[in-house]
């Protein structure tokens, strides 16, 4: 997993409050493999990206040129509402983005999120709707987003500090998902399975189901 | 002298590998099952990390959410929505890529996660098991600490390195005394239970069952009360091992056998909850009191003794309870205070890992020997081997001649990712878990019972006091 420190980046406007999962990620694509070069990225918004006969809807914020290398979200509130669908936090790195960044966002989605190494940060309404102005008037406009100060850059220069939660903060700047932070651990559950196994011999393994 | 503990705290404390500062626990887990059901996202981004599975030998993929329970003597070509066939694939392709054992859809053992786990012994007490599955305090029946895992990055990170983080549950003692009413049933056991604490009751808690009535369950009874915790919101449910749970797994294929088992049964029986022992929260209840419960709205909680009627929102004095129950009625299209009896029903299903067990389909054949049924419906075996056990009882004749399906093994109707629905707006007496709005298919209508009672429905048409028949 990439380490997120600070990044400098295109960011795109997306003012559509209670954009859930299923929007994120359709249904449809849920059953197909996820592949490297197969991955989810296509999916991601895609009823809102593309019209019935699967051309980009033009006046979609995300679909302009000056977008096109956006990493940046700045979105509505509740973004990430809706059932836990796992797959919705890979269709966003997948499409490309590294960061999020609105007034609110569901919390199983929020942790998906940071658990695939993007940040998820949450500032109040009218900074977002501040952003959001300035990333009209100026399409294709860079942000900046220093996690070790915790502060977003707008376009304009104003600085916003947020909150995150030191694990979550430590886990995104060493670029390490939970299972990079139990390997740590890797010693006491080597010990753990020699000791469980010598006191009870008999647990089943599977390898005759 | 160390002080009393539960069976939870036992076995909890024994599976603690680290205690982070955060408040999580790092648990070992020693057997994980794995369903196709979302599953594939685990496996898809393993594969993208270039990670292995660890103890792929304490892993079994049972292939039973998709899986149709017709045709498959055509196999994977008899599976005719492209979508199913492709998820019942890529867990052949995923098991076999991660070499995890695999009972398949072609497998002679297949059948429901949850059933065929014990039957084949693997459930022992003790032991900690997890699955991407919400039904998995299951294996609790067994004195397992079984536990639900989400399918991608719980799974993911189990396979990875055969731990989980979680964090401690509080303990919770549901006591049930006396013994049962007629016709009352294990799911009737449960059902009561919901209805009493609600769908909400047990959340944050590790639930253990006890008293004289849960230990005169015969342990199919005991996997039907275990497998609803989740349905009163608790995520582990267990039952205190004994002579019932050791003589249920003698001899199964994954029980140990000769000196280790003497060692087991040593070991097992410690396990129980000491005297004295205490708990963050008790219930008792009287289980002289209980009656055959059917459902009438679109939550767990939201059912009924068969002799009640349903409820009437407006003599509820709750705001919120009276706005739910008039949804659920508006959804459900029944009116207030109808007779439970008068609710004329359009279809019947017993299965699912709640009530598929071969006690549960001898239940339903005894009310349906010698009768007719006035609606369609199926029968779906919990596992193969149930379903052959039942066809060696004849009680597969007993279905087919009463006018119902005799079908292979799944999680099938239950929740319908086979492709096997409730239309909508059909009325389903049905022997499953769960209740919601479009569970068993978009405006589907769906009334929980035992399956003694789903036969009795099955035979009038209508819901049914299953007493009324059996006594005849």
């Amino acid at each position: 997993m990439q380490p997120f420190t600070v990044l400098t980046a295109v960011a795109a406007p997306l003012p559509i409050a209670k954009i859930d999962t299923g929007m994120i990620l359709p249904g449809r694509f849920m059953r197909r493999h996820r592949r490297p070069d197969h991955d989810y990225g296509e999916a991601f918004l895609y009823y809102l990206r593309f019209d019935e006969k699967g051309q980009p809807r033009p006046d979609f914020p995300i679909n302009q040129p000056a977008y096109k290398d956006a990493k940046i979200l700045v979105t509505d509130s509740d973004f990430g509402c809706g059932s836990s669908r796992e797959g919705a936090a890979f269709a966003v790195m997948d499409f490309g983005l590294k960061a999020l960044v609105g007034p609110s966002f569901a919390d199983i989605f929020q942790g998906n999120c940071i658990q695939n190494g993007i940040p998820v940060i949450t500032l109040p309404e009218a900074a977002i709707h501040d952003m959001w102005r300035q990333l009209r008037a100026k399409p294709g406009a860079e942000m900046t987003i220093d996690l070790p100060s915790q502060v977003v850059v707008a376009p304009n220069g104003a600085r916003h500090s947020f909150d995150i939660s030191p694990l979550r903060k430590e886990r995104l700047i060493r670029g390490i998902d939970d299972i990079d932070v139990t390997l740590e651990y890797r010693a006491a559950i080597d010990r753990f399975e020699i000791k469980r196994k010598a006191l009870l011999p008999w647990l089943p393994s599977a390898h005759r189901p | 002298m160390t002080a009393p503990r539960t069976l939870f705290e036992k076995i909890w404390s024994e599976h603690v590998v680290v205690t982070s500062p955060q408040g999580e626990e790092l648990l070992y887990v020693d057997f994980n099952l794995i369903n196709e059901g979302q599953s594939f996202l685990a496996f898809d981004q393993l594969r993208m990390e270039g990670r292995t599975s660890h103890r792929p030998q304490q892993h079994l993929a049972v292939t039973d959410h998709y899986l149709p329970t017709i045709n498959r003597d055509r196999g994977t070509a008899g599976m005719p929505n492209p979508e199913i066939r492709r998820v019942v694939e890529m867990m052949d392709e995923n098991a076999a890529e991660f070499q995890l054992p695999h009972i398949g859809w072609s497998h002679r053992d297949q059948g429901i996660a949850h059933v065929i786990g014990p039957e084949l012994g693997i459930s022992q007490p003790g032991m900690l098991i997890t699955c991407n599955d919400s039904h998995t305090a299951t294996h609790g029946a067994c004195g397992v600490l079984g536990m639900p895992i989400g399918g991608g990055n719980q799974l993911r990170h189990v396979v990875a390195t055969q731990t989980v983080w979680m964090k401690r549950p509080k303990t919770f003692r549901i006591s049930i005394d006396g013994s049962l009413p007629e016709a009352v049933t294990a799911k009737d056991i449960i059902l009561s239970v919901i209805n009493s604490i609600g769908v909400g009751g047990a959340t944050g808690y590790a639930v253990e069952y006890s008293g004289s009535t849960v230990r005169s369950l015969s342990m199919e009874g005991r996997f039907t009360v275990c497998n609803m915790s989740i349905e009163a919101g608790a995520r582990i449910g267990m039952i205190g091992p004994d002579d019932t749970t050791y003589q249920f797994l003698s001899g199964r294929r994954h029980a140990p056998t000769g000196s280790d088992w003497d060692r087991a049964l040593a070991y097992w029986r410690m396990l129980p909850s000491d005297n004295g022992a205490t708990f963050d929260r008790e219930l008792t209840f009287d289980s002289t009191t209980f009656a055959p419960m059917v459902s009438w709205g679109i939550s767990p909680e939201d059912c009924a003794p068969i002799t009640g009627v349903v409820p009437d929102p407006s003599s509820i004095a709750d705001l919120e309870r009276r706005r739910h129950i008039e949804r659920a009625l508006a959804y459900m299209k029944l009116k207030p205070s109808m007779r439970l009896e008068e609710v004329a029903i359009d279809r019947v299903f017993i299965g699912s890992c709640t009530n598929s067990r071969i006690e549960d389909l001898r239940g339903a054949a005894r009310v349906l020997k010698g009768r007719k049924v006035s609606v369609p419906g199926m029968v779906s075996p919990g596992s193969s081997a149930v379903k052959r056990q039942a066809e060696a009882e004849g009680l597969d004749r007993i279905f087919v001649d009463a006018g119902l399906e005799w079908r292979d093994s799944g999680c099938s109707m239950c929740n319908g990712s086979n492709g096997e629905l409730v239309a909508p707006g059909e009325r389903c007496a049905s022997t499953t878990n769960r209740n919601f709005e479009g569970r068993q298919g978009r405006g589907a209508l769906t009334h929980i019972m035992s399956p003694p009672m789903v036969a009795a429905a099955a035979v009038n048409g209508r819901i049914t006091d299953v007493r009324q028949l059996t006594q005849e």
